[in-house]
């Protein structure tokens, strides 16, 4: 049955039927877009020289003859400065970068496509599931995640380690440890989206134009897509490019912990938390090991950011605030 | 809108109020000494004692039968006031107690008051309990005690405790201790000054006993460490402790040599963080910071100018472990068996690197598991010298040239500190000069400690500080039957030595013969020496009475802060 | 409504000993015990001693021990890790701590992320929007420990307006309050600007402005009431989150709270802090989840969370 003139509400119109090329064209995505665009490209382009062991630039190249340098234009490779043990920062920030980026956004999806799931379910359904639902997120809310993350990572690593295909392992130990870091922040983080979108939905389902297009009769799943749905898109999107930041920030307090990515492997996060106490230190700071890995960072997540705004303006039906 | 604006307010009298109540124990009369530990105290029962930060404690508030003179950290009497041992064996000691002797709660300090505590270390073991065995009869004593106490869990009901006059140890009146030992160990006395061996008083932990009914173990409620339950005999008493602020000794009103105290009320300062911990004392509102962070020493000793900041060399050595059992974790062949893998690997590590780099304190490297020139009179083995080219050759005698075929190795290594950086030093080295691929494996502190002892590694870092005054505390380690033995690595040699040197009465033999065992040790190299640890104080000219000792001991009565 | 109230209320001890029994089992899997230091390996008598002694030996001694003591004297047991402290001792002295400045960020984060979040949807697009977001999402775009360490590098160390740390006077709350209420504040005044933008797109907001409603009336007493839910949702484990702690401002700001034992205790294995810690948490946590749950129909009348499905 298709809907009736009566539900044709500004509120209720799909997301798609508005003149979407225009909005793209907003100023938020366009420059948080290209600051995106450009970071990814330069850190990906740059894995020509960052992963080569034979190059300067190599992220774990030990240059034993100049520890701790101040960044210097010549060579080119000092640019950043070099660390403690002569690596060179440039190096370690470009190739940190991939792996940070990576890690980043294997999680947000992992606790993307959890947390809408698990609360869509959940306060569309109501009852007893979602309150089941909602005690079982309390439950996880509640337990220690820097436990949860040193047992996955002892249990998880020698299994992905193991795992062989056709007699060669899959994954070198580098690669599951990256693979164990993204899962244990995506499968905790999924929590407080879950509990956000079910509010949103259980606000949304009591209102009257639901209401009514029940009592005419519209089934479910399409209540679900063309009514529901796109009045979700506003806090899906909100939290989604929220979640890539909040990942890489994760990874961060982990490397901060002493529980993060395996070294050689550098990225932003434990960059960051290497430099802390070098360029803190009240005498004989050191300021290129922190300010590099954090600027980048910065201004990488900054970026998402504004990406996510401004995907959100673009897409919501309601954008056109009201001229009050 | 008024019903929204309900909640912040509601939140900022909340605020108001909480500051009020969680607010400082503030105003306190500043205190004649005041210092910050080497971390947080964990234990201030004698019994479970082995930090550094609890044992510099036990220093101040309790004194053993001998004690150490604040100046030269040798042994001397303290709470005995005669001391001898026996001319033909030298292994029986009788020692009398000192008459004014007296606990912090006035009452006289006798023979019962060693003996209880004694007792105690032998029933319920702690990590210390080991040197009581030096004491004739201690061991066999406390292993069958430990069976009684299973023999009764398992519901036997025939079994009888052992009898603890079987024991080398006995008040021949109420202040006269026998003591009988294994073996005439000379540092008899250096181990009378540490706390394995200091009394306790018994009746005031009597109101914290719990004696388990089916094994009949004597266990005491930990509160008795706290003030104002715990009774001392040493110079001062433990008058406050405030949970993570704050815990103050102050001079013990009883104490027999109260007039040699230069220092009266001290303080020990909590702070969470390395850099806090250096900001209070850089605001003067410390006297002395016992454990400064390596990075910001390091920074400090680089830019100079800071007459305040005291490094030192200290009584340990850090270095890498090598398994060496038949099988690596997982069931591979381990080629860290042949002795030449190992020598290789040790002779193509350059450690100058390692302490320029990472280090940066200007520890002295070492290729010796002691540390060097700490006893006089012993001769340390030259050990393992870095000759890459030597390494080279060795490896291709194993069977490896230029590194082919060598199987990758993990490092084990905790990821606090700089252990990484110097993991991932060695493994560019290892690269480089043998041509040998090595993957890093950095954990967290305690599943680190938990795989070195159970032998979950194929390389590990270590590090070992000696627990008293002698060769043997490093060199007993590595007996085939130690359990700090980590390697698992065993010569039968080395053990006769050992045992050999433990049963010799002539100092200057025993030196050697504890010599010639750490050659074969350094040569067999089932461990790599690295450097020397060193110990960083700060305090400033105002303080008087800290020595700079290796063990980085302390006696707070020959301290004095000028303010 | 009661009836949902008090059917919530039921559930709480059956989570609380759910939370309870899977934290023992996480803790007695990990590897590492509480006792012994790192390099020298505990005598393995010494170490059976000690695990008789704190009931740590077996899961049936200690599940036998603790939980009984915990629910008949409500005592948690001694700490493993701090002998002579009882995990009731350590909580009395941070958990205040932890609470004040806890309250004292949120407060912080809640004016200022709904103030920017509303006058950023007000002003959309115009430059205070734009300033007053990306000053807001420093606290998101930075490390935590990277912020706090260079907020006491500049107003302590360099220019000495605010003391470095400790605990004990109001103006030692400034500088760790700010740094713990970055984060939420961004993430309320985002959600805070989103929600208004969405409310202000709504029919009934047009017809409340023809009706002749002042600009302030229709902003306040329509739009921001219903924009704030999605922010309310957040409060409640925010506030948790807040009111327990954090490590790292903890850490960096040496404030004696309970935050630090969160990790702490599980990197010194002290089995029954995890515990204790956990619990408090979990109390917090659920309280406040309860709270915000009722409190939703407070706000929005339409929303019946006892509704069994949109369905019928």
């Amino acid at each position: 049955m298709t809907a009736t003139p009566v539900l044709h509400s500004p509120s209720a119109a799909a997301p798609l039927a508005r003149g979407t090329p225009r909005r793209l064209r907003n100023g938020r995505i366009a420059v948080g877009g290209a600051v995106l665009c450009a970071m990814l490209l330069l850190c990906l382009v740059s894995l020509f020289w960052t992963a080569n062991s034979n190059s300067n630039f190599y992220y774990d190249g030990q240059h034993t003859e100049v520890p701790l340098a101040p960044p210097q234009v010549r060579p080119l490779w000092m640019l950043f400065g070099t660390t403690r043990l002569g690596q060179s920062l440039l190096g370690q920030c470009l190739f940190g970068g991939v792996i940070s980026l990576t890690i980043g956004v294997a999680a947000a999806a992992i606790s993307l496509v959890l947390g809408v799931g698990v609360g869509i379910v959940a306060g569309y359904r109501g009852g007893w599931l979602d309150a089941l639902l909602m005690r079982i997120v309390d439950v996880l809310y509640a337990l220690p995640y820097i436990l949860m993350v040193i047992l996955f990572k002892i249990a998880l690593e020698p299994l992905l380690n193991g795992m062989k295909i056709h007699g060669h392992p899959m994954l070198n130990p580098m690669a599951s440890n990256l693979v164990v870091l993204f899962l244990s922040i995506g499968l905790v983080s999924w929590l407080t989206m879950a509990r956000v979108i079910r509010g949103q939905v259980l606000s949304l389902r009591s209102l009257p134009f639901i209401e009514a297009a029940h009592a005419a009769g519209v089934p479910q799943w399409r209540i679900f897509l063309r009514h529901l749905l796109p009045n979700l898109v506003g806090p899906i999107t909100v939290y989604a490019t929220l979640a890539v930041p909040s990942a890489i920030l994760q990874e961060s307090f982990l490397s901060f912990l002493g529980i993060g990515i395996q070294k050689p492997l550098p990225t932003w996060g434990s960059l960051a938390s290497d430099g802390l106490p070098l360029s803190l230190t009240p005498v004989g700071p050191c300021w290129w090991p922190l300010v590099f890995p954090c600027t980048l960072l910065a201004v990488t997540l900054l970026a998402l950011n504004f990406v996510g705004d401004g995907l959100r303006d673009a897409w919501d039906p309601k954008r056109d605030g009201a001229k009050i | 809108m008024i019903r929204l604006l309900v909640i912040p307010l509601v939140m900022a009298a909340l605020v108001c109020g909480a500051v009020i109540w969680s607010g400082a124990h503030g105003g306190q009369d500043r205190a004649d000494f005041s210092f910050i530990n080497r971390g947080d105290n964990k234990s201030l029962d004698i019994n479970d004692m082995s930090w550094m930060q609890d044992i510099r404690l036990a220093f101040a508030l309790w004194e053993g039968l001998y004690t150490l003179d604040p100046v030269t950290l040798r042994p001397i009497l303290g709470c005995a006031d005669s001391a001898t041992v026996d001319p033909q064996t030298h292994k029986v000691w009788t020692i009398h107690i000192r008459p004014d002797a007296r606990w912090s709660n006035g009452e006289l300090v006798l023979a019962k008051d060693f003996l209880f505590s004694w007792r105690r270390f032998l029933e319920t073991p702690g990590e210390y309990t080991y040197l009581h065995y030096y004491i004739k009869g201690a061991k066999e004593y406390s292993d069958a005690f430990a069976a009684y106490g299973s023999a009764r869990l398992a519901g036997r009901t025939d079994v009888k405790p052992p009898d603890i006059s079987s024991v080398g140890e006995e008040a021949l009146d109420d202040r006269t201790l026998r003591v009988i030992l294994v073996d005439p160990i000379p540092f008899f006395p250096a181990l009378c000054a540490f706390t394995p061996f200091y009394p306790m008083n018994e009746a005031s932990m009597e109101h914290f006993k719990n004696v388990d009914p089916v094994t009949g173990a004597v266990n005491y409620d930990k509160a008795f460490t706290r003030p104002p339950n715990l009774v001392t005999n040493g110079p001062y008493y433990l008058a406050e402790w405030q949970f993570k602020r704050r815990l103050r000794m102050v001079a013990s009103p009883y104490y027999w040599n109260r007039a040699s105290l230069r220092t009266h009320i001290i303080d020990q300062i909590y702070d969470e963080d390395p850099l806090a911990e250096f900001r209070t004392y850089d605001r003067g509102e410390v006297d002395w910071l016992a454990d400064v962070d390596p990075t910001l020493a390091a920074g400090m000793l680089k830019a100079g100018g800071r007459n305040d900041l005291h490094i030192f060399n200290a009584f340990g050595t850090y270095y890498y472990t090598f398994n060496c059992l038949p099988k690596l974790p997982g069931g591979r062949p381990n080629p860290l068996t042949d002795v030449r893998v190992r020598q290789a690997l040790a002779m193509s590590i350059d450690k100058e690197q390692i302490v320029r780099e990472v280090g940066r304190l200007n520890q002295p490297i070492s290729c010796d598991l002691i540390p060097k020139g700490i006893f006089e009179g012993y001769k340390s083995p030259p050990g393992l010298p870095y000759d890459v080219e030597k390494a080279k050759a060795l490896l291709a005698q194993a069977g490896y040239p230029n590194g082919a075929g060598f199987p990758r190795l993990k490092i084990l290594f905790n990821t606090e500190a700089t252990h990484g950086d110097i993991a991932q030093i060695i493994r560019r080295q290892w690269l480089n000069n043998l041509g040998i691929e090595t993957e890093l494996n950095g954990v967290e502190v305690k599943v680190f400690g938990k795989w070195l002892n159970t032998q979950q590694f194929d390389i590990a870092r270590s590090g070992w500080y000696g627990d008293y005054d002698d060769p043997s505390t490093f060199t007993d380690m590595y007996k085939s039957d130690s359990e700090e033995n980590n390697a698992k690595w065993s010569s039968a040699k080395y053990d006769q030595l050992c045992a050999a040197a433990q049963a010799e009465q002539d100092p200057h033999r025993r030196f050697e013969l504890l010599s010639e065992a750490e050659n074969i040790l350094l040569n067999e190299a089932p461990i790599v020496p690295l450097y020397t640890y060193v110990g960083v104080y700060m305090f400033r000219s105002n303080v008087t009475g800290i020595p700079l000792s290796p063990h980085e001991y302390l006696m707070f009565q020959g301290v004095h802060a000028e303010h | 409504m009661t009836r949902f109230i008090a059917w919530r209320i039921a559930q709480l001890p059956l989570i609380m000993v759910v939370i309870y029994l899977i934290t023992f089992a996480l803790v007695w899997v990990v590897p590492g015990t509480p006792f012994g230091q790192t390099e020298r390996k505990l005598p393995a008598a010494a170490e059976a001693s000690l695990k008789a002694e704190f009931h740590a030996d077996s899961v049936l001694s200690f599940l036998g021990y603790y939980p009984t003591r915990l629910i008949f004297h409500g005592d948690l047991g001694p700490s493993l890790s701090y002998e002579g402290w009882s995990v009731n001792d350590v909580l009395r002295y941070s958990l205040p701590v932890s609470i004040t400045l806890g309250l004292f960020a949120m407060l912080i984060a809640m004016v200022g992320g709904c103030a920017i979040g509303v006058f950023g949807a007000l002003r959309r697009g115009g430059v205070l929007d734009y300033t007053s977001l990306g000053v807001a999402l420093i606290g998101i775009s930075l490390p935590p420990f990277v912020v706090a360490g260079m907020l006491l590098a500049i107003f302590s160390d360099r220019l000495h307006w605010l003391p470095s740390g400790g605990w004990g006077s109001l103006k030692q709350l400034i500088l760790p309050g700010f740094a713990l209420a970055l984060l939420p504040m961004a993430y309320i005044a985002r959600l805070m600007r989103v929600s208004m933008l969405d409310t202000l797109g709504n029919d009934y907001v047009r017809t409340a402005s023809a009706k002749g409603l002042s600009r302030t009336e229709v902003i306040w007493k329509h739009v921001f009431r219903n924009a704030f839910l999605p922010v309310f949702t957040y409060l409640g484990p925010a506030l948790a989150d807040a009111m327990t702690g954090s490590f790292v401002v903890e850490t960096v700001f040496n404030i004696p709270g309970i935050g630090l034992h969160f990790v702490n205790a599980v990197k010194n294995r002290d089995q029954t802090l995890i515990l204790g810690t956990v619990l408090v948490y979990a109390a917090f946590l659920l309280t406040l989840n309860l709270l915000v749950d009722i409190g939703y129909t407070l706000i929005d009348p339409r929303i019946d969370i006892t509704a069994r499905s949109a369905a019928t």
